[in-house]
């Protein structure tokens, strides 16, 4: 590996705005995360696939509108309808998963619940595949909205809004950050204000308890499942912005990232679930920009490891109390 | 008493079961109902009948689908249209090998030897899968045609010679062309080649790198995971701003073209050069970028034809060759066919000799195997002039041949 001889600035500049953007959609994918697993106790190995069905939702209102080419209707709202789609969609797949893979799972042993959940990954993933082929679709990022596509003229997503030490800051940066923050503090009041936010936390608290209080658990855990997914799908409109390319199997790596971001910033902790994101995606930029990026997903998955061997519960998870 | 009823009728079904199993004679029979069906190997005389079976191995799911399937489409392809203006016809059989996971190459190799009704087999894909699939192959008989497998080694060691053929030039074929051109033509000096981190990749930025270090250039060496990678942003900050060429010898057109909109987005000029794997003027279109690619006519109506069919809308040239190996097989095939019944090893020699003129080739020239090797090409590579052109993406994203 090839290590800089000298601190360049500008190069730790990108790296660091590439890495935040990055750790936005794992940090929206590990919400998700935290959030089933706070009330459960299940890793959803599904909600990957969620995501990939999110980006494809995406791709879907893209193409119905004329996109990536040649628009039927202006670009913002067109985004904002990618947007609403497939969050609802997503978040409707959430519902259903858990109705019919995790709910007559419920009072199993821990593992059948997490073997079900694998099911339903290998189930979309290869549904996927089978509906719409193993090719790549593009939502074409950098020609969509573009008044001069044929000549290769960049649309005004990868515009720079700003620069930083001649570093281009696009729009789409901008656009994602700004879509995961506005998210991440929606949720946080939810669940601090809401009724339902307090039935969710009560559930995760005890949820014996909770039923015994007459909070109906089916309905907080759906909709548990439903913001989760809602997210999710959220974060695979973004992606295909960001990077253009939806294709079948990208919920599987993007999943584990967003899993990794979740238990190092301490599984069922929502603030840490956005710090292990940012983590994550720094990590991952640094270390392909730095070191190369045959090594990038080797750092990533060595700091879950340091995390789980120094600090199990995460950084700012809460450390499990045992009565003795 | 129901008890014992019910175990005596078990044991009774599974005994049947074991006995169909083990003199059902019939199980491999054609279509024709002709007595058990001889071992497969490679003097095992088959009858042919009007239905003939090749074996396509391919990466229908896994990592690799995207290319995969498009090989088997190409392949499906050919034997549509041989069959819509033959009496006797083919039928196609495919083996998932989930590239680059190559147990499942062994396995569909095993498979296609073991069944007798399979006369020749399209691909595998990847080099290594070729490399673990020789033995199954070699025991059976069988002979296979690769799209894709470029590594110079499958052919130059000996060891698969009557084997294994491939309609593909070989890395040390493509990749001095390559060299060759960003040195004299493009006159670069300073140069950055990104392999993908498979065996496709590395063989040809390995040579490419090595020819252009000795002739004095300023090389970088960079590595990507293209099958996993979907953020090329830290990638493109490590490109020096004034590099001159990126040579991307990659499979994944969407990646290239992602990678190439993120460097031109960081503002850097350099020229991207892919490799035969991003020939796809429907998806790899960065103007100004260069391909190398056979000789082949973009206006074809077999191309045009696919794009209209199979293709949904896109041509998916990474699977032409196959096209081109199912074709081989099939003469190979229909030759060993002539007298009704044929050998494997006959429908191996066949192959040897094929001989695809350059009007019914579409790879734009003839194809005809080397028998005795002839650096760097060897027995099972494609004679001379069999090689790649080079293209240049205008700004309008066509493709121009200019080499």
């Amino acid at each position: 590996m090839e290590l800089p001889l000298a601190f360049d600035a500008q190069l730790f500049i990108q790296l660091t705005v590439n890495g935040v953007t990055l750790g936005s959609l794992y940090a929206l994918i590990a919400l998700g995360y935290s959030l089933v697993y706070g009330i459960l106790k299940l890793l959803n190995f599904a909600h990957g696939d969620v995501y990939m069905v999110g980006a494809f939702i995406g791709y879907g209102v893209l193409t119905a509108l004329g996109g990536p080419l040649s628009l039927d209707i202006a670009l913002v709202p067109l985004i904002v309808l990618m947007f609403l789609a497939a969050m609802l969609g997503s978040g409707a797949l959430g519902v259903l998963i858990e109705r019919f893979a995790y709910r007559p799972l419920r009072d199993a042993p821990r593992l059948a619940p997490l073997i079900s959940a694998l099911g339903v990954s290998f189930f979309l993933q290869n549904s996927a595949l089978l509906l719409l082929g193993a090719g790549f679709r593009s939502y074409d990022s950098f020609l969509l909205g573009s008044d001069q596509p044929e000549l290769f003229v960049p649309g005004p997503l990868v515009d720079p809004v700003f620069v930083i030490h001649g570093v281009n800051v696009q729009t789409i940066q901008v656009v994602v950050l700004s879509v995961t923050v506005g998210l991440m503090v929606a949720l946080t009041l939810f669940v601090a204000r809401t009724q339902l936010g307090k039935a969710m936390r009560a559930t995760a608290f005890d949820r014996e308890a909770a039923a015994m209080m007459g909070i109906d658990v089916d309905r907080v855990i759906a909709s548990t499942f439903f913001i989760g997914s809602v997210l999710a799908g959220a974060a695979g409109v973004m992606f295909g912005l960001l990077f253009s390319q939806v294709f079948h199997l990208m919920g599987f790596l993007a999943g584990l990232k967003g899993f990794t971001a979740a238990v190092v910033g301490g599984i069922g902790s929502i603030p840490g679930a956005m710090l292990g994101g940012l983590l994550v995606g720094l990590a991952e930029s640094y270390a392909a920009g730095y070191v190369g990026g045959r090594w990038s997903d080797l750092f990533v998955f060595g700091i879950l490891i340091v995390v789980l061997l120094v600090r199990p519960s995460g950084l700012l998870g809460a450390r499990a109390i045992s009565k003795v | 008493m129901k008890r014992t009823l019910v175990l005596a009728v078990l044991t009774a079904l599974v005994a049947a079961a074991a006995a169909v199993t083990a003199f059902g004679g019939n199980a491999g029979s054609d279509q024709t109902g002709s007595s058990a069906v001889p071992a497969a190997n490679d003097s095992a005389l088959i009858r042919c009948g009007r239905t003939r079976t090749i074996g396509v191995a391919a990466p229908i799911t896994g990592a690799a689908a995207s290319i995969g399937s498009q090989q088997l489409r190409w392949a499906r392809y050919y034997v549509t249209r041989y069959n819509a203006t033959h009496r006797t016809k083919f039928r196609v059989v495919s083996g998932d090998t989930q590239l680059p996971d190559t147990a499942q190459a062994i396995q569909v190799a095993e498979r296609f030897a073991s069944n007798s009704r399979i006369l020749g087999v399209v691909g595998p894909a990847g080099s290594q899968e070729v490399q673990v699939s020789s033995a199954p192959f070699r025991n059976g008989g069988l002979g296979y045609v690769s799209g894709s497998a470029t590594r110079t080694s499958l052919t130059n060691d000996g060891s698969r010679r009557g084997y294994f053929f491939r309609t593909v030039p070989n890395d040390d074929q493509q990749g001095p062309r390559v060299a060759d051109y960003i040195r004299t033509v493009l006159k670069a000096s300073r140069v950055v080649v990104i392999d993908a981190q498979n065996s496709y990749s590395t063989g040809l930025s390995d040579t490419v790198e090595a020819i252009l270090k000795n002739r004095g250039l300023n090389v970088r060496r960079e590595s990507v995971s293209e099958e996993s990678t979907t953020d090329f942003s830290s990638l493109v900050a490590r490109v020096p701003a004034d590099t001159q060429v990126v040579y991307v010898p990659w499979q994944l057109a969407p990646k290239a073209q992602l990678f190439g909109q993120q460097l031109r987005a960081a503002g850097k000029t350099a020229r991207l050069f892919g490799s035969d794997g991003l020939f796809d003027p429907d998806t790899f279109k960065i103007p100004g970028s260069l391909v190398s690619f056979f000789p082949i006519d973009l206006k074809s109506k077999v191309i045009n034809a696919y794009r209209r069919g199979p293709g949904k809308g896109s041509t998916e040239l990474f699977g032409l060759p196959s096209y081109v190996a199912a074709d081989v097989v099939v003469r190979a095939v229909d030759k060993a066919c002539g007298n009704g019944t044929a050998t494997r090893g006959e429908v191996r020699r066949n192959i040897a000799a094929t001989v695809i003129p350059k009007a019914q080739s579409l790879l734009g020239f003839t194809v005809k195997f080397v028998k005795q090797a002839q650096a760097p090409l060897g027995p099972g590579d494609m004679q001379r002039p069999a090689n790649f052109g080079i293209y240049q993406i205008s700004s309008s994203g066509a493709y121009v041949r200019v080499s």
